[in-house]
């Protein structure tokens, strides 16, 4: 493989995990587009802690991820007073909150004959960590996928496990499952603190392999695609997202990038057709079901 | 039978002259172009496209370039679409040198430009810098300073600093009864941005002139009411604005519904383009601009001809590839490149070296200096918006 396809490993890695953030918070009922705002928190705390204070990217990766889910649970008390659209509302605005507040957040210091630290509109440059510590992009791709494994790897485990089936019932049917003894309040911020710690892991990531961000970097189209991923991919099981990000930066963005704005219209289209026509995504229960009895792999779970 | 061996031997001749003058049919040097060719700046990227196929013409019918081994090559020009996009422009330049081009023209934005170059090897030779070790040229994308982040990155883009330095004093010059400036800036635009608070602000104040503040818009804004009833309020002489054509035309079209009465009108390089006039011509009218492209020498003319020929047009940005295309030419012939399979990363290495060690080119409308951090300073001339034209008002240099 060569170095592009590498870098195409990393990009879909990233975008499986952010689209994993979604996907926690999706099972629960709740749509939340306040992903960008927590992928924001994680690329410049984790960005800091290496640039600035010369960190480890491992500690940094969680200590970011763990600011966005710290940011995300404070968040989720009043944001999920509201439901459906009313917190699509909330959680935009508070995605816009959390980017503006990095396009105004100025902070650096001198290091050696540079200055380095975020800039306000300017953005945050010279987060080397993998090119100065010798990774190579093979590396980065490696790291970046013994990352989406582990939280792969969690959440289908908790997806097979009691807090997967709570958090479904009460994607299903909020009343239903709040008459058998489920805390709402709980799941629910429950999800939305998972969902953040993932995003905040993907912003660490994201800050990484780019080397520079600004607060552009993490508008409302970042917070689409990560609700689009499990959207396209279905609810089912964690594989769904992983295909759509596969599909997605793969297919539409890298293969079809010479179709130009096309590639935009093509993106829509495609949310629009599978809510239409395959409202619990690409791979729904019933055809999770179906595959796997025809390639005689099994029962079906009970996802 | 005499006259048969004559047109025989002049046609023998006429054959080798043919060859030898024509491109190696099996030798090719790979140039790859990259910026936005789609959404709201894919003008810059179409533009770009156009002016490197333009100059890749040229130099094929001149007889192509010159290699090591003294064949001549074939320039061949790919173009990608990075919509703007820094993920994807990081992408596109690994797919590009992951492939057989020996350098990449790009990007046009610079939000592009300074992600990719952090992604770039520091230091050229440096064994512990595991960065892409790949020439970028780029034509577009201004942003001050981005260069000096990798020695793998060179700029052709004209320096802002000293352009504005060079217009604010001159129209303090030639206007001394000017005494305030009333900033426009479209904040959320890397370059726009920083050309306001890091440029137009400083050099207005040292040139004299009181900043009486400034207002701002975003790039996707669409109503400039409440801005420019600040701008009107200010009752400044100059007003000047950073932003792109698109809000540009917005702000400009508001200030004509509302009246707004100034002396002097100074817009941003990136504006002096053929957008700003298809979009407001009307209310552009007399908007003084530097720039460092202008229709005024016979080349010039020529890069712009290309240009339409591919259905774009040679400005300020997309006229710097003209000139990237024939300085690396130049280049690739001085460093002996070998354009072979087997020979790209040394090749590479080579136009790096050749690039970094150029301290002057020609250009399109005077020579260029080459500063050692890998950026230009470019010739420029004051043009004002004229109907459907910008025309040359000043030119510093005389």
């Amino acid at each position: 493989m060569d170095d592009f396809t590498w870098g195409l490993v990393q990009i879909v890695g990233v975008h499986t995990i952010l689209g994993l953030s979604a996907y926690v918070i999706l099972l629960t009922g709740q749509v939340s587009m306040a992903q960008a705002g927590f992928v924001a928190i994680g690329a410049y705390v984790a960005g800091m802690l290496t640039v600035l204070a010369e960190w480890h990217i491992i500690p940094s990766m969680i200590t970011g991820g763990l600011a966005a889910a710290v940011l995300a649970c404070i968040v989720g008390f009043p944001a999920l007073r509201v439901r459906g659209l009313m917190l699509v509302v909330a959680t935009i605005a508070f995605g816009e909150f959390v980017r503006l507040f990095w396009f105004n957040f100025d902070y650096r210091i001198a290091k050696g004959d540079i200055i380095v630290g975020p800039e306000g509109g300017e953005g945050f440059k010279q987060i080397r960590f993998f090119p100065e510590n010798g990774w190579t992009t093979q590396d980065v791709a490696a790291f970046i996928w013994i990352v989406a494994a582990i939280i792969l790897a969690t959440l289908w485990w908790m997806d097979r496990s009691r807090a997967g089936k709570v958090l479904r019932a009460v994607g299903e049917d909020e009343m239903a499952a709040q008459s058998v003894g489920i805390n709402l309040t709980v799941v629910k911020v429950s999800a939305f603190t998972a969902g953040g710690f993932i995003a905040g892991i993907a912003g660490a990531l994201y800050a990484h392999y780019t080397t520079h961000i600004e607060h552009l970097n993490f508008d409302i189209l970042m917070a689409t695609f990560a609700i689009a991923y499990p959207i396209l991919g279905g609810l089912a099981n964690v594989w769904g997202t992983l295909f759509a990000a596969i599909f997605i930066q793969v297919i539409v963005i890298e293969v079809l990038r010479d179709l130009g704005d096309v590639r935009n219209l093509m993106f829509g289209a495609l949310i629009i057709l599978v809510m239409n026509f395959l409202p619990r995504g690409l791979f729904s229960a019933q055809v999770v079901r179906k595959l796997r009895e025809w390639t005689g792999l099994g029962k079906t779970s009970d996802a | 039978m005499k006259r048969q061996i004559m047109l025989v031997a002049a046609g023998a001749l006429a054959f080798t002259g043919t060859q030898s003058a024509a491109v190696s049919a099996d030798r090719e040097v790979h140039v790859a172009g990259f910026g936005a060719k789609s959404g709201v700046v894919r003008s810059f990227g179409v533009n770009t496209e156009a002016v490197m196929r333009a100059a890749a013409e040229k130099i094929n019918k001149e007889g192509g370039i010159k290699l090591g081994d003294g064949t001549k090559g074939k320039v061949v020009v790919t173009f990608y679409d990075d919509r703007c996009k820094a993920e994807e422009g990081i992408s596109v330049v690994r797919r590009i040198a992951s492939g057989k081009a020996v350098v990449a023209i790009g990007p046009t934005c610079s939000n592009v430009a300074e992600p990719l170059f952090g992604v770039l090897q520091k230091k050229a030779g440096d064994a512990s810098d595991t960065g892409l070790q790949f020439p970028i040229f780029t034509d577009t994308a201004i942003k001050g300073g981005l260069a000096k982040i990798s020695e793998w990155a060179f700029r052709n883009v004209p320096n802002e600093s000293q352009m504005y330095q060079s217009l604010f004093k001159w129209v303090k010059k030639t206007n001394p009864g000017f005494k305030s400036v009333f900033g426009g800036v479209e904040e959320d635009f890397a370059h726009s941005r920083f050309t306001w608070y890091q440029v137009m602000e400083k050099r207005a104040a040292e040139a004299g002139f009181e900043v009486k503040g400034r207002v701002k818009w975003l790039l996707n804004d669409t109503n400039f009411t409440t801005q420019v009833r600040q701008m009107k309020k200010a009752k400044a002489d100059v007003i000047s604005i950073s932003s792109h054509p698109f809000t540009l035309c917005g702000v400009l079209k508001e200030m004509k519904r509302q009246r707004v009465k100034y002396k002097m009108l100074i817009g941003l390089t990136s504006s002096s383009s053929m957008e700003t006039l298809r979009g407001c011509s009307r209310q552009a009218a007399g908007i003084i601009i530097p720039t460092s492209y202008a229709p005024v020498t016979p080349a010039a003319k020529e890069a712009a001809a290309g240009a339409a020929k591919y259905n774009g047009s040679a400005d300020l940005h997309s006229a710097a590839a003209w000139e990237n295309m024939f300085i690396l030419k130049s280049v690739i012939e001085k460093t002996g490149v070998m354009a072979k399979a087997d020979t790209v990363q040394a090749d590479r290495r080579k136009i790096r070296d050749g690039l970094a060690a150029l301290k002057s080119t020609g250009g399109l409308i005077g020579g260029i200096q080459r500063t050692k951090e890998g950026e230009a300073v470019k010739p420029y001339v004051y043009v004002h918006a004229q109907g459907k034209e910008w025309k040359i008002l000043h030119d510093p240099r005389k």
